[in-house]
Parts: structure tokens; sequence; C-alpha cells
């Protein structure tokens, strides 16, 4: 796997509410062998909040321009990055027009298509792939698990690289680490509903119970998923979920990189799995 | 009831220009985007469907005015499934910076927050280059609650639990009080003034 290197690009949670995504992520790579290269002074996607698609593609064209300049391909952990910087690069490819329009704007700003955007998920399955992890997994991750993808993995079509209701990639992860998948249906790909969290707590919040009272009937001891939004709604806002509801879920929510770092013999440390909120203690005991 | 003289012709013409609204004359009113939405279990009356065939008939202010505008979860369901390829998510993004467009120019007052929270978000971006959750929070809550100390105080009674929690993890200190930038911010100003200018 030596020849495999990216741009990494981390996004604005990665040094705050998904700095455990980010060191997980670099640990995992590092011990499969693939290079990350940070881009240098990448800028923010725009997240759901810049509305006006021409914005979004004019900022991620900056940051597909800094990964072209380089040579190489974007990984980035972060659905809603994803969605933009991928969203952005296809429009871009396709219409010479806007190209010329972005570019006219700073030069900056000129990018020339050279790129491909990969979502951490998609790179792990289909760029290392399974065979690839399986040789190196040292460890047996004896816990059961709800796999949650949320909304940007399968969806739109546009971008999606899985499937937009009974997605599978993460699935195909955690059992070649010895997980045991628990039946988690269309809530699998259901929206969490964090980008109301700011401006309709209320919906937010019962988007969010409905995905963690799922896993939990279902038989769960985890949840684990890929975005830093996700993560927010789920772990970081658990207990105010259960207050709002009174209702007590106590249920670890880990990212997908933190759970297969453990299977690659990765210390806990390292995976930043003493920052989720909830206690992932019981979850990395059961890894032997 | 449908007011035919109240009715905007234009309306539709408008929305097509928008990014995002290219596709609303492809709609053949069959529901697939309300039948999957999420939002229905939620609001049983939530209906984007509708929302397509009023904006189709030009009822431009019932459409504008519609609270159900702002609380889209933008979880590409009702894109998905279209069998026009409608672009459902992408649309209801137009009508709403139509509808901002509007209450800038005073013709229309959205109850919503949802637009001063973007709005906030946008001026991090254009200021850091990076988001910077600190500024953002202060911004929205200052206009949210209608002054600076009210929002402050709204603020640390919405946030004190969590950011104790958070601070705990070591996912807030010292560092997320100030904020992330790019070297080059002077591009991120560009890229605003630009791209929303031509559309005013
Ligand atoms: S699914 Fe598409 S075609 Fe059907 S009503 Fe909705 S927007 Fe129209
Ligand atoms: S994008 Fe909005 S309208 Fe479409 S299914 Fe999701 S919440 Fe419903």
């Amino acid at each position: 796997m030596s020849n495999l290197k990216y741009a990494y690009f981390p996004g604005c949670p990665s040094e705050s509410t998904a700095i455990d995504q980010d060191m997980s992520v670099k640990a995992v790579f590092e011990r499969l062998g693939v290079e990350l290269e940070e881009m240098e002074d990448w800028n923010c996607c725009g997240a759901s909040e810049v509305e006006d698609p021409e914005i979004v593609y004019a900022l991620n064209a900056r940051n597909l321009a800094i990964a072209e300049k380089k040579g190489l391909n974007i990984m980035t952990p972060c659905s809603i990055c994803y969605y933009n910087l991928q969203r952005s690069n296809k429009v871009l490819r396709e219409n010479e027009e806007l190209r010329k329009k972005i570019h006219s704007i700073d030069s900056s700003l000129t990018y020339n298509g050279g790129v491909e955007v990969k979502h951490v998920v998609d790179a792990l399955v289909n760029d290392i792939g399974i065979e690839e992890i399986s040789s190196k997994v040292q460890k047996k991750v004896n816990v059961k698990v709800a796999p949650y993808y949320g909304c940007y993995m399968g969806r739109p079509p546009l971008t999606a690289f899985d499937d937009p209701d009974a997605p599978i990639l993460m699935d195909r992860l955690i059992e070649v680490i010895g997980g045991e998948v628990v039946p988690f249906d269309y809530r699998k790909a259901k929206c969490c509903g964090g980008p109301l969290m700011m401006t309709v707590p209320d919906i937010a919040f019962k988007m969010a119970r409905d995905i963690l009272e799922g896993a939990k009937n279902a038989g769960a001891d985890c949840i684990v998923l890929a975005c830093p939004l996700c993560g927010m709604m789920l772990d970081a806002k658990q207990e105010d979920i259960e207050e709002a509801f009174g209702i007590k879920i106590g249920l670890p929510v880990l990212y997908i990189t933190q759970l297969l770092g453990l299977a690659l013999g990765i210390s806990p440390d390292k995976l930043g799995l003493n920052k989720n909120v909830v206690d992932t203690k019981a979850i990395v005991g059961r890894v032997v | 009831m449908i007011k035919t003289w109240e009715l905007d012709p234009n309306f539709k013409y408008e929305i097509l220009k928008e990014p995002g609204g290219e596709h609303l004359t492809a709609c053949f009113q069959c529901s697939t985007c309300t039948l999957g939405c999420p939002l229905t279990e939620i609001i049983p009356t939530y209906n984007p469907r509708r929302m397509i065939q009023m904006s189709l008939l030009g009822m431009r202010n019932e459409v504008l005015s519609n609270p159900d505008l702002w609380v889209c979860l933008i979880c590409q369901t009702c894109t998905a499934r279209c069998p026009q390829d409608v672009q459902i998510a992408d649309l209801l993004g137009a009508i709403r910076r139509i509808a901002e467009r509007e209450e800038e120019t005073g013709k229309l007052k959205i109850s919503s927050v949802r637009p001063s929270f973007d709005k906030a978000f946008m001026h991090q971006i254009q200021k850091y280059g990076r988001l910077y959750d600190m500024g953002l929070a202060m911004e929205y809550y200052k206009v949210k609650e209608g002054s600076f100390i009210k929002g402050m105080m709204a603020m640390s009674k919405d946030y004190k639990k969590f950011g104790m929690r958070m601070f705990k993890k070591g996912k807030m200190g010292v560092k997320s009080m100030f904020p992330e930038k790019v070297k080059d911010r002077e591009v991120m100003r560009k890229i605003f003034e630009r791209m929303g200018a031509e559309k005013k």
C-alpha cells in the first residue's frame, strides 16, 4: 500500500469537537502504511450553512486547486466536507463557464479538474481494501455495533458512494474486525437532526433520539459513525437528549476509525478514545 | 383556497434562475418526496410536494412566508428518490434564498432564526476562512436575543453544561477561544462579495 497517498482535508471540527476522529484517522492510516499530507492552508467547505451552491463551488475550487498543485487526491473524514468537496469537483469538471467565472475572482481558485475526492470510509474500503485491512488486524472486536451512516455517504446521487437507504461499507469494516452488526434497518441512513441543532433544537433532538433509541433497542453496545456533526448530536449531546425526554440511553458512540484502530492494535489514547463524551471503556475492554 | 388574481406567473422563472432551483418544472407531483421525508413523522403537515406545486402555480407569498421552508434538514432523501431529478433539497434552498432577499428589501418578515444562524456562520468563513465556533455562537445569540448581553445570558444558559462536558474531554479549551485562520483571507472576502453581489 506504500504507493497510496492522500491530501488530507481535516475539516473545521478536527481540532475541537472531532479531535478524536482526527487522531484516529491519522493513526489508522499510519498503521495501514498510507501517507496523509495535510493540505496547506485549506479553507472551510461551507458546511450546510452556505446555501448558495455557487459560493460553495468557489470555496472548494480553492481547496481542490491546493490538492491539484500537489498532484494528490483528497481524503476527508467529514461527511459534509466530503459532500461539498465532491459536488464542487463534479460540477466544476463539467461546467467550463462556471470554472472561468470562479477563476476570474482570484487565480488561487483555478482548478482544472484533476483531483478525486474520497470520504474516509470510501478510501478504506475501496482504495485500501478489505483484504489489506484484514491482513493487519491484530485483535477481535467482541462488540455489537449499530452502524450509523447518516445522510451523505449514500445521498444525493451526484456524490454518493454507498446505497441511499441501505448502505453497507461500514458493515463490511465492522465484520472484518470481528464485530457483530445489529439490524439497524432504515435508521442507518436517517438524518441525525444535526443541521437543525442550533435553530430548531426540539426537532433535532427528536431526530437524534430516534437513532439512539433505535440502536439501543436493536441490542447494540455502541454506535459507530463517520461524521463530526453526527458525533456531536449522538455523543456530545446525548446527555442533553436524555434530559430533555427524561430517558436513559448511555450508549457509547465511536468513530469507525476508532473501532478499526483498536482492532489494528493501536493504543486507545492514540485513537482519542478518552475524548468521546459517553465513556468508551466498556468497548475498549472488549477488544482482545 | 387559491386566489387566482394574486398568483405570480413569474415566480417559477424566478426559482428556475436561482442556483439549485433549475429542475423545478420537471416535477410531476407524484409525492415520493413527501412520503420519504423524515420530518413528516414530527410535523405531519410538512409537505415538499405541496410547496413545489404552490411554486409552480405562482403562489409566491404563501410559499415565501411558509415557516416549513426553514425546517428542512437537507438530508437529501427526497432528492435521492425523486423520479424526475427535481433535486428538492437544493430547490428548497433556492426558495429560502429568494425569501431572504425579500426580507432584506423589507417586503417579508421571516419568523425563523435560521437565516441569522446561516449569516453568522458565513461571516466566520468570510473573516477567517474557517469556522470559528465562539464567534459564530456570539454573533448568532446576539442577533437572536436582540442584544449582546441578552445573547451572552441565553448562550450560557443553553451551553453551560455542554461547554463543561467538552472542556473536560479536552474538546474545547483556551485554544477554542481564538479563531483558526487561513493565510489568504482576502480571497474569502472576494468570493462572498462577487458571488453574492450579482444576484441582487
Ligand atoms: S418526488 Fe419529484 S416528481 Fe415527485 S412530487 Fe416530489 S419533486 Fe415532484
Ligand atoms: S431534504 Fe428536507 S424535504 Fe427532503 S427529505 Fe430531507 S428533510 Fe425532507
